[in-house]
């Protein structure tokens, strides 16, 4: 089954929250889910470790370059997602992580600079994509944005769209339930109630359902 | 709260799909990132002489012959006194049935 790849050079994009967002969603629904937590800061693992792993969801800790391809051609069969958790850095496990990535999603927050370094992924897509010969379907999600929208974030939604990005509809709010994900542990669905509950489980699931799309029916 | 399934997902709709990773493929790939800046950040091995895991120690006063030829025998070999001083005891818990 696919690999979805959660990649931004840019450190505290959302890259982390976005994972777990996505896959314990998919897992809801009933798809198995292998998680790589590829980041040096463990967050994935502290996530695993904060409560009981929903089921269906597999976390696997400490993948690192030198393993990186070997683990994605293991367990991405038919059967289960694999979801890839990289470092907010530019390395060669990025590289090789998006070589074997089905989807890639650049969480971005929506600010000048998130844009100015996330875009950087979607540069080296490209260059991969031309480099290896096929396409690598890919997808920005706007991360912790506001019910308001902002100029800014109008601006920078534009300008991507305007060179042909796929932005992934609807953004990940800054809700206080996904960032308790990493205080409990598990899903939104068993966690005790943080704000609007109602608000964050369908913000997620469908961000979930959006990325599920481009999975079955391409970009 | 919201308790019920947003979707639902159809396992066979989900399938995977071949990608290359060869070395060749690899290669291409990594020196495309490379030219972006996105280059190894793995630690590197650690250089140098691996640390002992002789790490018991005895104290042991034996004849000055003696010392000088356990010294000699270890320094033929190239190993340290303290191999000399295991194979002994090996020898010795053989013998003695322990």
């Amino acid at each position: 089954m696919p690999t979805v790849v959660i990649a931004s050079p840019k450190g505290g994009a959302g890259k982390s929250t976005a994972a777990i967002i996505l896959g314990t969603e998919l897992a809801y629904a009933g798809a198995d889910v292998v998680m790589l937590d590829c980041d040096p800061n463990h967050s994935l693992t502290l996530w695993a470790a904060r409560g009981a792993v929903p089921d269906r969801i597999r976390v696997l800790s400490n993948v690192t370059e030198s393993d990186i391809v070997k683990t994605i051609k293991q367990y991405d069969t038919d059967g289960q997602i694999v979801v890839v958790d990289l470092e907010g850095v530019a390395s060669r496990l990025v590289s090789r992580a998006i070589s074997q990535a089905d989807l890639v999603i650049t969480p971005m927050r929506a600010t000048t600079l998130d844009a100015t370094i996330g875009v950087r992924a979607l540069q080296l897509i490209a260059e991969e994509e031309e480099a290896l010969d096929r396409k690598i379907p890919h997808a920005v999600v706007f991360t912790m944005t506001k019910a308001i929208r902002s100029k800014q974030h109008s601006g920078i939604a534009e300008s991507l769209a305007g060179q042909g990005v796929d932005l992934i509809n609807p953004p990940l709010m800054e809700r206080a339930a996904f960032s308790a994900l990493f205080e409990f542990g598990g899903n939104l669905r068993n966690m005790p109630a943080q704000g609007n509950m109602d608000g964050a489980i369908e913000n997620a699931a469908q961000f979930a359902q959006a990325v599920y799309k481009r999975l079955t029916e391409g970009v | 709260m919201s308790d019920g399934k947003a979707f639902n997902i159809d396992l066979g709709r989900l399938k995977s799909r071949e990608k290359d990773s060869s070395p060749q493929a690899m290669e291409k790939a990594e020196r495309a990132g490379e030219e972006l800046g996105f280059v190894p950040r793995d630690g590197q091995k650690r250089r140098g002489r691996k640390p002992s895991p002789r790490t018991g120690q005895v104290h042991a006063k034996v004849l000055p012959g003696i010392s000088d030829e356990i010294a000699n025998e270890a320094k033929r070999r190239g190993v340290q006194q303290g191999v000399i001083i295991e194979e002994a005891w090996a020898m010795y818990k053989n013998k003695s049935g322990i």
